[in-house]
C-alpha cells in the first residue's frame, strides 16, 4: 500500500457528510416515530444501524443542539401525556383512601397503596429501559455534542425529566398540595406502619420506589445528600418513626416488666435494621437505629433499670438473659453504660454492706470475752473465739460468693465488658475497705491461715489452686496492703514455728502469687521468713553434730532444736507476748531465768552460733518454744497394782521452766505464785497462762493449786501433783492462744498503733525520697505524689501526711520556701 | 552475583534461548531508521516502522532509535517510537541510558510516562479483548460449548480455530458443531488452563499440590498435543520470568498472525460481491464454514464523474440505502442514477471481534433488530467503502493498522463513527507523520516530498476531518503543513474559507479574538524561517530585518506578483502543481526562466543574498495573513 502511495490522487472523501446542510425534519420524523415504538416496547424490529446513522449525520451537520432539544421535548411530551395521567389517577385514588382513613379498612388502604407503588415502579423501570435504548441510538450525540457543549447526557437529562414532569407534579391542588413524591412517601410510610403493626406488605414495590428516589437528585447537581430519597423521604420516615416509637415506649413501659421491655426493644431494633436492608435503603440503617435507640432506650433506660423488676430483681434472681439484654441496650446508647453500672454498683454495695454488717453482728454477740482468759478447757471462751473466727470465715465465704455471682453475670450477661469489670472491682474494693468495717484484711489473712492449716487437707492441686485464686482475688481489693502484710506475717510465723502448715509447697505458691500480684517488696520479708526456717534447720543439724563431737554421749543432755529468726522480718512483738509490751519491765528483766541444765545448753549454742556469725546478738524467745519432758511420777496404787508412771510431757518452754522448779523441791513442798515469778522471771501474763494450763485443766493437771479456785492469784500456792495419771504416755499440755484467731479489741488496738507507726515511717521515707529528687515541691503536688507512690501499700490519710510533713519540717529535713509558703524545699 | 547473572544471561542469549532485548541490527533499513531518528524525520520513521524494522534494535555503536531520538531532542519522533512499542524500561542499562541522554525534561518525562507495562506489548489490548470474551455475557457471542465432566465453557469457534490447528481442522470438517466433549481422562482444571491459554489469558496459576498438580499437568500436556499447541505446555512449565514474558510475546505475535491469516483466508476470501439492490437477498445460514454470525455490507463508491451533482448536494442520509428498505417512513436516500448497477460487498464476520468497536458492542447488546437471533445472518451496512472496511476489520481482527495515506482520512471517519479510539489515534498519527510537512535538509528531498504530499493529501479535508472527529493533533499538523507551503495556499479560496471556519469554531464556543489556525500557522512559519537562520548562525538578522519591514509591506500592497528566482523555484513546487485559477487570479505570470544568479523575494524584489531573501519572504507571508484576516473581517 505504501509503495503505491502517490500513484493516484485521493478522492475527496465523503462529500456527503461535509459542509452541506441537511434537512432536519424528515430525519426527526423517522427518529421520533422510532422513539415512540421504543416506548411502546416495539423496538425489536427497529434497525439500530439506521437510527444511529440518522443521529450521527445530524450531529455531524451541526444539528446536535436541535436534535438534543427535540429529544428532550419528545420525552417531556411523552411523560406528561402518557405516564403522568396514569400515575396521578392512581395517586388520587390512593389519597382518597387516606381521606376516608377511618372508614376504610387497612386492607383497602394497602391495596390502593400497592397499586400506586406498583404503577410508579413499572413506569420508572420502563422509562429507564427505554431511555437506555434511546441513549444507545443517540450515542454519537452524547459523546460528541453533549461533551463538547457540556450538556447533560441524554440518559441523565431524561431521568431528570421524569423527576420534574412526573414525580414533582402536584397531585392535589392548593397551597399544601402534594406532588407525586409526597404521595409515594405517604404510602410507603403507611405500609411501613402496617408492617410494624404486624401486617404483611409487599416489600418489592417499596424497594423499587426507594431505588427510584435514590437514583434521582433533588436538583441537577450531583451528590449523595441531594438525592430525593434523602431530601424527601428520609426526614418524613424518621419523624414518623420517632413519633411511633415514643408512643410505643410509653405503652410498653406501662404494660410490661423490664425483661419484656428489653426483649421488645431489641426486637424492634433488629426489625428496623432488617427493614432497611430488605425494604428501604441501607443508608438509613444508622439513622433509624438511632431513632429507635433514642426513643426506646436512651430516654427510657434509667426508668427500665429502676423498675421493680429491673436490674436489682434480675441480678438477685440471676436472670442472665435479661441482664444481657439490658447490657446490650445500654451499650447501644452509651459506651460507658453509666445507668447499668450505677445500678449494679448500688446493688453490690448493698449486698456488701449486708455481709459486713452480718460479720460485725456475729463477732459482737455475745460480746467479746476478756483476752487470754481461757485455754482449751474453758469451753465458753473457746466458743467465743471460734465464733469470732467463724464469722471471719463466713464473711470471706460470703464475699467470695458475691464475687462469684457477679463474675458469672459479668461473664455471661455483660460480655466481659471492661468498664463493668472496673466498676465491679471498684465497688468490691469499696465495701471491703469500708471505714465501718476495719477487719477485712485480718479476715482475709485468717481465711488463708485456716485453709493452710486445715482447709486444703486432702484437696487436689486444682482445688487448692481455686482456693489460692479466691484469696488473691480478695487481696486485690484490699487497699491497706501493709495491714494485711502485718496480719499475714503474724499468722504465717505461727504456722511456721508451730509446724501447722499442711503443705510448705502451697505456702510457697501463695507467696509467689502474692509476688505477682503485689510485687517483690511485699513478699521479700515473707520469703526471708521461709529462708530463716531452712537455715535454722541446718543450724540445728550442725549444732547437733558439733555437740556429738564434743564428747561422749551424755544421756542427761538436753536436746536442742531452735529457730534463729531475723529480728526485722518476724513479727516479734506479737510473739514475745507481753515481754515487749511494757518497756519498764523489759529493762530489768532480760528474759526468763532458765534452769542451769537448760542454761548450759543455751550457752553452748550461743557459743557455737557466735563462732559462726560473730557480731550477732541472740535473744531468746521463750514464749514460742516447746519442750519434751520425761516425767516420772511416784508409785501410786492403781487397779493394775502399784507402779510407777512415766509420761512424756509436751509443754511450752515456760511451763518447762516452771516444772523444773519442782524437781528440786521435796515432796509436798509448795511454791507460791510470787515465788515462781521471782525464780523464773517469766512475764506475769505468760506465767498466769502457763499455770492455768498446768493446774486447772483436768487432763493436764500436773500441779495442784491451793486454793482450788478457777483464778490464779499471786498468793496461790502450787505443788507437784504426784497422783497425776493420764491415759496416754504422751501428754500435750496446751497453752491458750496457741492457734491463730481473731484479735480481740485490745490486740487490734495494738495492731492499729503499730501499723500507724509503721505508716508514719513509710510516709516520711516517701516524702523524703520525693523531695530528694525534686529539691522543691508544692504542697499539693507533694501530697498527691505521696499518695500515688504509696497506693500499692495502703491509702494514707491526708491529715497523716500533713503531720509527717510537719514532723519533717521540725526535724529540718524540709523547709518552707521563704517566698512561698506552700512550697517546700529539701535540705541536704 | 550480578556478573554471574549477566553471564548466564549472555549464555542464554548466545545459545538462542533468550532473545536480546536490543539485538544488533546492521541492515540497511535499520540504518535508515536511525538516521531519521537523528534528523527528526517523522515521515521516514513512520515508513520504516510500517515496513517492520525492529525499533528496539541497536546499531554498531549500541544506539537504539529511541536513544537517538531523545538524545537529539526530537520529541515527536520519540513519541512515535514509544507509541509503536519502543521499550524504555527503567532498571535496564539501555533504559537508564535513554533517560539519562534525553536532551530535555520534556522528553525525559515522556519516556518516563511510557513505563514498561505500557510499552512492552502493543498487542496487549488485542489479547485483553480476546481474554475478555471468556467472561463476557452480553452480547452473546459464543457459538460452541466445551463440555467436561463438571463444567462447561462457552467459547468461540473463531478463536479456537485461529489458535489451534486441531480445532481448525475439526471445525472445517464440521462447521455446524456446537459442542465438543473433553475426554473423561483429563481433569477439567486442565481444560480451563488450556482455554485460558487459547484466549491469551494468564496461565500461570496455583495448581494445588503433589498428585493433583501432576494430574493437571498431565492433562495439560495431553491437551497441548491434542490441540497441536505445543507452547501451551511449555508456557505452563516455564518459571523464569523473563522467559515467561518472552514466550508470551512470541505467542501473542504468533496468535495475532494467525488471526490475520484467518481474516484473510476466511473472512476476506469469502466476501460476496453483489449488486447493491440485491444485497438484501443474500442468505447465509448460521452454520457457515467460517462461523460468521453477522454480515457487514459495504457499498462501493460510485464513480465520481457519474453523479457528482446528484450525490454531493442535498443528500442528508448516506447516499445509498441497501438495507431492508424503509421502516416507519424512514426516507430512503436517493437511488443512485448511475448506469452501471452499484455493487456492494458483503463480509462474513464475527460479533466476537466486532464488539471491539463500541458501536457494535452497543448495537449487539441493545434490544434492536441487529441483536435479534435470526435464521439467516443479519446484514448490517456500514457507511464506508469496502477498502476502508477491510482496514477496519484488519484492525479489529488482528490489531493491524496498515493504512495507506490515500484512505487515511476515510479510516479516520470510520473509526470515529464506530468509536474505535485506538484506530483513530493510529490513523491520526499516520496522517500527521507520513504527510509530514516540516523542513528537512536537502532541498531536492524537500521538493520531492512536497510533490508527493500534495498528490495524496487534501490538507483542507484533513483539517476539517480533524475538527469533526476531534483530533487536535491533525489541526496542528495542518497548520504546520500549510506554514511550510503557505505561499501556495495563501491566496486560494479554500484557504480563506478554512480560516473563516476556524474562526467560527472558536466563536461558537466563546468570544475570543484569536483564530486558532492562524495562530498555529504563524507559529510554524516562524519556526520554518527561524530554523533557516539558526542554521547559518545569523539569528540577529531577523531582528534587523523586522525593523525595516515597512518597505516590504508597501511592496506587497495591491497586486501580488509571484516571481521566482531559480533558487525559489527549486524550493517551491513546480508550476504545474499550481492550480490554474490561482495563476489567473494573480493576473500576471512571470517567466520562470529568469537569470539564475539573481535572488529574488516572493514579491519579485531582488534580494541581496539568500538570507535576506528568506527574511523578506517571511515578512511578506505574515503581511498576507494579516490582509486575509482583514478581508474576512476577523480580528487577530
Amino acid at each position: 500500500m505504501i509503495a503505491s502511495r502517490g500513484a493516484r490522487k485521493i478522492k475527496p472523501p465523503r462529500k456527503n457528510i461535509q459542509g452541506d446542510d441537511v434537512d432536519l425534519e424528515p430525519t426527526w420524523v423517522t427518529l421520533s416515530d422510532s422513539f415512540r415504538e421504543i416506548h411502546t416496547q416495539n423496538a425489536s424490529q427497529l434497525s439500530y444501524e439506521q437510527l444511529y446513522r440518522h443521529a450521527y449525520v445530524l450531529v455531524l451537520k451541526r444539528k446536535g443542539d436541535q436534535l438534543y432539544k427535540r429529544v428532550i421535548d419528545f420525552e417531556h411530551d411523552w411523560l406528561s401525556e402518557d405516564i403522568r395521567p396514569r400515575l396521578h389517577t392512581l395517586a388520587s385514588s390512593a389519597l382518597l383512601s387516606f381521606e376516608e382513613y377511618d372508614t376504610k379498612t387497612v386492607n383497602e388502604r394497602r391495596v390502593s397503596g400497592e397499586l400506586l407503588l406498583k404503577g410508579a415502579t413499572k413506569a420508572w423501570d420502563n422509562h429507564q429501559t427505554c431511555i437506555n435504548m434511546l441513549a444507545d441510538v443517540l450515542m454519537y450525540l452524547d459523546r460528541v455534542y453533549c461533551r463538547e457543549q457540556r450538556r447533560t447526557p441524554i440518559f441523565e437529562a431524561c431521568m431528570e425529566l421524569f423527576r420534574d414532569t412526573v414525580l414533582k407534579w402536584l397531585v392535589t391542588k392548593g397551597e399544601d398540595g402534594m406532588d407525586l413524591l409526597d404521595v409515594l412517601s405517604t404510602i410507603i410510610l403507611d405500609q411501613v406502619r402496617m408492617e410494624r403493626d404486624g401486617d404483611t406488605i409487599n416489600k418489592h414495590f417499596i424497594r423499587s420506589c426507594v431505588h427510584m428516589m435514590e437514583s434521582l437528585n433533588e436538583s441537577n447537581t450531583d451528590g449523595q445528600e441531594t438525592r430525593l430519597y434523602v431530601t424527601r423521604f428520609q426526614p418524613r420516615f424518621l419523624k414518623a418513626s420517632t413519633e411511633f416509637y415514643r408512643e410505643e415506649s410509653e405503652r410498653l413501659i406501662r404494660e410490661n416488666d423490664a425483661g419484656t421491655y428489653c426483649r421488645w426493644a431489641s426486637r424492634r431494633i433488629r426489625e428496623e435494621e432488617d427493614r432497611c436492608r430488605s425494604t428501604l435503603s441501607e443508608s438509613t440503617t444508622d439513622k433509624i437505629r438511632r431513632v429507635v435507640e433514642d426513643e426506646l432506650i436512651r430516654n427510657k433506660i434509667a426508668e427500665v433499670i429502676a423498675m421493680p423488676n429491673g436490674v436489682k430483681f434480675m441480678s438477685d434472681n440471676n436472670r442472665i438473659e435479661e441482664l444481657s439484654l439490658v447490657y446490650n441496650l445500654n451499650a447501644r446508647v452509651d459506651s460507658k453504660k453509666t445507668e447499668l453500672i450505677t445500678a449494679i454498683q448500688k446493688r453490690v454495695a448493698q449486698m456488701g454492706d449486708e455481709i459486713n454488717r452480718a460479720a460485725l453482728a456475729a463477732s459482737h454477740t455475745p460480746p467479746a470475752p476478756a483476752p487470754g482468759y481461757s485455754d482449751g478447757s474453758t469451753k465458753s471462751g473457746e466458743r467465743v473465739v471460734n465464733q469470732h473466727t467463724a464469722a471471719a470465715m463466713k464473711w470471706v465465704e460470703d464475699v467470695l460468693q458475691l464475687k462469684d455471682k457477679f463474675d458469672t453475670i459479668w461473664r455471661l450477661s455483660f460480655a466481659s465488658d471492661q468498664a463493668l469489670q472496673a466498676a465491679l472491682s471498684k465497688v468490691f474494693s469499696e465495701f471491703i475497705n469500708a471505714a465501718t468495717f476495719p477487719r477485712g484484711t485480718e479476715y482475709i489473712s485468717l481465711f488463708i491461715d485456716d485453709n493452710m492449716k486445715k482447709g486444703i487437707k486432702g484437696k487436689t492441686e486444682h482445688e487448692v489452686d481455686l482456693v489460692l485464686d479466691k484469696a488473691i482475688t480478695l487481696l486485690r481489693y484490699v487497699q491497706d496492703k501493709d495491714m494485711f502484710e502485718k496480719y499475714y506475717k503474724k499468722h504465717l510465723s505461727r504456722r511456721l514455728l508451730m509446724n501447722k502448715s499442711v503443705s510448705n509447697d502451697v505456702e510457697k505458691q501463695m507467696i509467689s502469687r502474692m509476688k505477682i500480684e503485689l510485687g517483690n517488696n511485699f513478699t521479700s520479708k515473707l520469703e526471708s521468713m521461709f529462708k530463716d526456717m531452712t537455715v535454722s534447720e541446718e543450724l540445728s543439724n550442725g549444732y547437733r553434730a558439733y555437740v556429738d563431737k564434743l564428747g561422749d554421749y551424755d544421756p542427761a543432755r538436753v536436746d536442742l532444736s531452735m529457730h534463729v529468726l531475723t529480728a526485722t522480718v518476724w513479727p516479734l512483738d506479737h510473739m514475745s507476748g507481753a515481754l515487749d509490751r511494757d518497756p519498764n519491765k523489759q529493762d530489768k528483766a532480760q528474759g526468763p531465768i532458765f534452769p542451769p541444765e537448760i542454761e548450759r545448753v543455751k550457752k553452748g549454742f550461743e557459743k557455737f552460733y557466735l563462732n559462726r556469725h560473730s557480731g550477732r546478738v541472740l535473744s531468746w524467745l521463750g514464749g514460742m518454744g516447746t519442750a519434751d519432758i520425761r516425767a516420772v511420777f511416784p508409785k501410786v496404787p492403781t487397779k493394775d497394782g502399784l507402779r510407777e508412771r512415766k509420761h512424756e510431757l509436751n509443754v511450752s518452754t515456760y511451763a518447762m521452766i516452771i516444772l523444773l522448779l519442782f524437781n528440786d523441791l521435796s515432796e509436798n513442798e509448795a511454791l507460791t505464785y510470787e515465788e515462781i515469778e521471782a525464780r523464773t522471771n517469766i512475764p506475769p501474763h505468760e506465767l498466769t497462762r502457763n499455770l492455768q494450763s498446768l493446774s486447772l485443766a483436768t487432763k493436764t493437771r500436773i500441779l495442784l493449786k491451793e486454793p482450788m479456785t478457777r483464778d490464779i492469784k499471786p498468793t496461790d500456792r502450787f505443788k507437784f501433783n504426784e497422783g497425776f495419771s493420764g491415759k496416754f504416755i504422751r501428754i500435750k499440755v496446751g497453752v491458750v492462744s496457741a492457734g491463730n484467731r481473731v484479735e480481740n479489741d485490745k490486740e487490734r488496738q495494738d495492731t492499729d498503733d503499730s501499723v500507724r507507726q509503721m505508716r508514719a515511717h513509710y510516709i516520711e521515707a516517701t516524702i523524703v525520697r520525693i523531695m530528694k529528687q525534686r529539691k522543691t515541691c508544692a504542697h499539693l503536688q507533694l501530697i498527691s505524689e505521696t499518695i500515688s507512690q504509696l497506693a500499692s501499700h495502703f491509702k494514707p490519710e491526708v491529715t497523716m501526711i500533713k503531720k509527717r510533713i510537719e514532723s519533717l519540717l521540725d526535724k529540718e529535713y524540709l523547709a518552707r520556701m521563704p517566698e512561698d509558703d506552700s512550697m517546700y524545699k529539701y535540705i541536704t | 552475583m550480578i556478573s554471574q547473572l549477566l553471564s548466564t544471561e549472555n549464555e542464554d542469549v548466545s545459545a538462542g534461548k533468550l532473545r536480546d532485548d536490543n539485538p544488533l541490527d546492521e541492515s540497511e533499513s535499520f540504518h535508515e531508521l536511525c538516521e531519521a531518528c537523528r534528523r527528526g524525520d517523522l515521515k521516514i520513521c513512520q515508513e520504516k516502522i510500517l515496513e517492520g524494522v525492529n525499533i528496539n534494535g541497536r546499531d554498531s555503536y549500541d544506539y537504539t532509535p529511541l536513544i537517538l531520538a531523545s538524545l537529539c531532542g526530537h520529541y515527536e519522533v520519540a513519541h512515535l517510537l514509544l507509541e509503536s512499542g519502543a521499550i524504555c524500561e527503567r532498571d535496564t542499562h539501555q533504559g537508564e541510558r535513554c533517560l539519562h541522554n534525553a536532551l530535555n525534561d520534556r522528553i525525559r518525562n515522556l519516556l518516563r510516562s511510557y513505563h514498561f507495562s505500557k510499552s512492552t506489548d502493543p498487542l496487549q489490548p488485542f489479547a485483553a479483548h480476546v481474554t475478555s470474551l471468556l467472561s463476557r455475557d452480553t452480547p452473546r457471542t459464543s457459538d460452541i460449548t466445551l463440555v467436561c465432566t463438571d463444567c462447561t465453557f462457552r467459547l468461540h469457534k473463531l478463536v479456537l480455530a485461529a489458535r489451534s490447528p486441531y480445532f481448525a481442522e475439526t471445525f472445517a470438517a464440521a462447521p455446524e458443531t456446537v459442542s465438543w466433549r473433553l475426554p473423561n481422562t483429563i481433569p477439567s482444571r486442565s481444560l480451563e488452563i488450556a482455554v485460558r491459554y487459547l484466549y491469551f489469558g494468564d496461565v500461570a496459576a496455583d495448581l494445588g499440590d503433589g498428585e493433583e498438580e501432576q494430574k493437571i499437568l498431565t492433562g495439560v500436556e495431553k491437551l497441548s498435543q491434542l490441540f497441536q499447541t505445543e507452547s501451551l505446555f511449555e508456557s505452563i512449565m516455564e518459571r523464569d520470568l523473563r522467559f515467561v514474558r518472552q514466550r508470551r510475546t512470541d505467542d501473542l505475535a504468533l496468535g495475532r498472525q494467525r488471526f490475520e491469516v484467518w481474516l484473510n483466508d476466511s473472512v476476506l476470501a469469502n466476501k460476496v460481491e453483489v449488486e447493491t439492490s440485491r444485497a438484501k437477498d443474500v442468505r447465509w445460514g448460521r452454520n457457515n464454514k467460517v462461523f460468521a454470525d453477522v454480515l457487514l455490507q459495504a457499498d462501493e463508491l460510485v464513480e465520481e464523474e457519474d453523479n457528482d451533482l446528484e450525490s454531493y448536494s442535498g443528500t442528508t442520509t448516506p447516499r445509498i440505502r441497501n438495507t431492508e428498505g424503509s421502516l416507519n417512513g424512514i426516507p430512503v436516500g436517493p437511488v443512485s442514477p448511475s448506469k452501471r448497477p452499484r455493487r456492494s460487498i458483503l463480509y462474513p464476520v464475527h460479533k466476537a471481534m466486532l464488539i471491539r468497536a463500541e458501536y457494535f458492542l452497543i448495537m449487539f447488546s441493545s434490544g434492536f433488530k441487529e441483536a435479534q437471533e435470526t435464521e439467516h445472518l443479519q446484514i448490517i451496512s456500514v457507511d464506508f467503502p469496502p477498502d476502508v472496511l477491510e482496514i477496519v476489520l484488519a484492525f479489529l481482527y488482528s490489531e493491524k493498522a496498515d493504512i495507506p495515506l490515500s484512505l487515511a482520512v476515510d479510516v479516520l471517519w470510520a473509526a470515529d463513527q464506530l468509536f474505535i479510539d485506538k484506530l483513530k489515534n493510529k490513523t491520526a498519527v499516520i496522517i500527521s507523520t507520513l504527510g509530514s510537512g516540516d523542513a528537512v535538509t536537502g532541498k531536492a528531498e524537500k521538493r520531492r516530498r512536497a510533490d508527493e504530499d500534495d498528490g495524496v493529501i487534501d490538507i483542507y479535508e484533513v483539517i476539517r476531518a480533524g475538527w469533526d472527529t476531534r483530533v487536535p493533533q491533525l489541526e496542528e499538523f495542518g497548520a504546520r503543513y500549510l506554514a511550510y507551503r503557505l505561499e501556495r495556499h495563501i491566496d486560494t479560496e479554500e484557504f480563506a474559507e478554512m480560516v473563516q471556519d476556524s474562526a467560527a469554531r472558536i466563536q461558537s464556543r466563546q468570544e475570543t479574538d484569536t483564530v486558532e489556525l492562524i495562530d498555529d500557522i504563524r507559529f510554524y512559519l516562524s519556526e520554518r524561517f527561524r530554523l533557516r537562520f539558526e542554521e547559518a548562525g545569523l539569528e540577529e538578522m531577523m531582528d534587523d530585518l523586522e525593523g525595516s519591514a515597512g518597505d516590504a509591506q508597501d511592496a506587497t500592497e495591491g497586486q501580488f506578483q509571484e516571481e521566482r528566482g531559480i533558487d525559489s523555484a527549486e524550493r517551491y513546487a513546480p508550476s504545474d502543481a499550481i492550480p490554474p485559477t490561482r495563476v489567473a487570479a494573480n493576473g500576471v505570470i512571470k517567466s520562470d526562466a529568469l537569470d539564475g544568479t539573481v535572488i529574488r523575494t516572493l514579491d519579485g524584489k531582488i534580494a541581496g543574498d539568500e538570507f535576506s531573501q528568506e527574511a523578506m519572504d517571511y515578512r511578506i507571508l505574515l503581511t498576507k495573513l494579516d490582509q486575509l484576516l482583514e478581508k474576512l473581517e476577523l480580528d487577530a
